[in-house]
């Protein structure tokens, strides 16, 4: 074999090569794994996305577990399911913009994440598992009382949230300086070293801090916004799962277990 | 049939351009453009980042790119020249953090920069807010890098330019400063060059210190408006808001290097 043939062959084989892993990236069927009539993208688990941290509803404990309200929740879908949960923290950006879900990464999204118009366009939501409120955390000692006070001052807000968005809307008339931190924790961070002077995040996740930080924040102020957290699953992608969701969600609230969860992670239940 | 080896070496050519025009039909064909339109590229989304994108983002990515540039070169000069010093605790503390910070991760001393300066010292502010902190925080990692490219250009500098000058009676300060560094930065502009490309890239770290609509940059922006929008067209935008800034850089990098070579 001369060198040329030797070329024109490698040639050949090339482009032979080139089309059979391009019909070979073909992704394999959806619906392939199933468990309990509901499919799975991988075989005996429930693959669930969120955003770390956002306690109480999910952070890690100190073995590096994930645990959690919607953890917990979710948990009894994976049992419905007989199945395992797994958790993978992804940025927020991804879960609420639907492509964790489209995507495939995930079965279901649980991220302490409140049902809005615009999400529900890019995914479907399960039935409202929570009332949130959103609140204004500042450093204890200081007199700031209301969205009024913090004119010209910074307002930290994390990235992709709907305390973000509310925020938003009243920064051009009440002058605020939004701040947008990535996670929590930096926003929480920010606080402490007094890069700025408040923040406004979901409620239960400033009760949280202020648990676990006494004597240091406040909860200034909040603001009934009206929001409603919800589960998620690919749009349009997977009524069984979101069926069953539901199912679960109505179940627990009846026997107890949803009130036993609300106690374990965010304290006594409102008008209980 | 018999082929004369011209025309076998056409053939084959003919054929890899073949092999090469499929893969790529593959690609074309393979793909959903429908879907990939839809979620890349929504006219009335692109023309909504308009002109904020210019007028703040792109701005802001500059100045971030270029205040840890200068913060790095300066910085970066110094350490080059205590890595070459006489003075054997210089060249061990140039040695030491060069090698720790071309060794940790820029996002990670952004964060150290951005959070921890203010917990050790709650009384006092980088200057320049965020524009300090990342100029610094970037600015750190770059000089490292920046001090190798420096003290391989110092001593590229032929040693008789630096006896020659002693010789004509300067200070060694002297002599390292108007004869050596000069011909030593004609030398490393090039790669310098591709440092200040790495830093634009780089420069969108800035958002783990915290954004405001005043202080956000070209990532940071399509990352917004990917939320507000719900659509992954501002992420296209960004890009190619960086390739703005890049292209003409590596293009001054190639007219550089060909200068070089015809002036040597």
């Amino acid at each position: 074999m001369t060198f040329q043939s030797a070329v024109r062959k490698a040639g050949l084989i090339m482009a032979i090569a080139a089309l059979a892993v391009s019909a070979g990236c073909a992704k394999k069927d959806e619906g392939e794994v199933q468990a309990g009539g509901v499919k799975l993208i991988e075989k005996g688990k429930l693959t669930v996305c969120t955003h770390l941290p956002y306690a109480p509803f999910q952070s890690k404990d100190a073995s590096g577990k994930v645990i959690g309200f919607d953890v917990d929740v979710m948990d009894l879908v994976a049992k419905e399911l007989g199945v395992e949960q797994t958790i993978v923290d992804t940025p927020f950006e991804g879960i609420k913009s639907g492509q964790d879900l489209n995507t495939g990464k995930c079965d279901a999204a649980a991220a302490g994440m409140t049902i809005t118009e615009e999400r529900q366009k890019v995914m479907n939501f399960s039935d409202p598992y929570f009332d949130a409120t959103q609140a204004m955390l500042v450093k204890t000692g200081k007199s700031y009382k209301s969205l009024d006070d913090l004119k010209g001052k910074k307002l930290g807000v994390q990235a992709a949230t709907t305390g973000r968005d509310y925020a938003r809307k009243f920064e051009a008339e009440k002058g605020l300086k939004l701040v947008e931190f990535e996670d929590l924790a930096a926003l929480q961070q920010a606080l402490a070293n007094g890069q700025i002077e408040a923040a406004i995040n979901d409620l239960p996740v400033w009760t949280e801090y202020i648990k676990e930080h006494p004597g240091g924040f406040d909860v200034a102020a909040e603001f009934d916004t009206g929001e409603q957290y919800g589960f998620s699953v690919k749009k349009d992608g997977n009524p069984e799962l979101l069926k069953k969701i539901n199912e679960v969600l109505a179940k627990a609230k009846q026997d107890g277990t949803y009130d036993k969860i609300y106690e374990k992670w965010i304290g006594k239940l409102p008008n209980a | 049939m018999k082929l004369r080896r011209r025309q076998r070496e056409r053939l084959s050519l003919w054929l890899q351009y073949l092999a090469f025009i499929a893969i790529i039909a593959v690609v074309i064909f393979a793909a959903d453009w429908g879907r990939l339109r839809e979620a890349f590229f929504r006219v009335d989304i692109i023309e909504s980042m308009f002109p904020t994108i210019i007028t703040v983002a792109l701005r802001n990515t500059i100045l971030y790119t270029l205040g840890a540039f200068a913060f790095g070169l300066v910085f970066g000069t110094v350490l080059a020249l205590m890595r070459l010093s006489r003075v054997a605790p210089y060249r061990w503390v140039a040695t030491a953090y060069i090698e720790l910070f071309r060794g940790l991760p820029a996002l990670l001393v952004l964060f150290l920069v951005g959070y921890g300066i203010p917990i050790a010292f709650p009384e006092r502010e980088i200057p320049g807010g965020v524009f300090g902190s990342i100029a610094i925080g970037l600015g750190l990692t770059a000089a490292a890098y920046m001090a190798e490219t420096i003290r391989a250009g110092i001593q590229a500098v032929p040693k008789g330019q630096m006896e020659a000058a002693r010789t004509l009676g300067m200070s060694h300060f002297t002599a390292m400063r108007t004869i050596v560094i000069p011909q030593a930065f004609r030398v490393v502009i090039p790669p310098l060059t591709n440092e200040l490309i790495l830093l634009t890239k780089d420069s969108s770290l800035a958002y783990v210190l915290g954004v405001t609509a005043q202080t956000i940059e070209v990532t940071k922006f399509g990352r917004d408006t990917l939320n507000d929008r719900v659509n992954a067209t501002p992420l296209l935008v960004a890009g190619f808001a960086y390739l703005v800034l890049t292209l003409p850089l590596s293009q001054v990098v190639r007219r550089l290097e060909l200068r070089y070579a015809k002036a040597r």
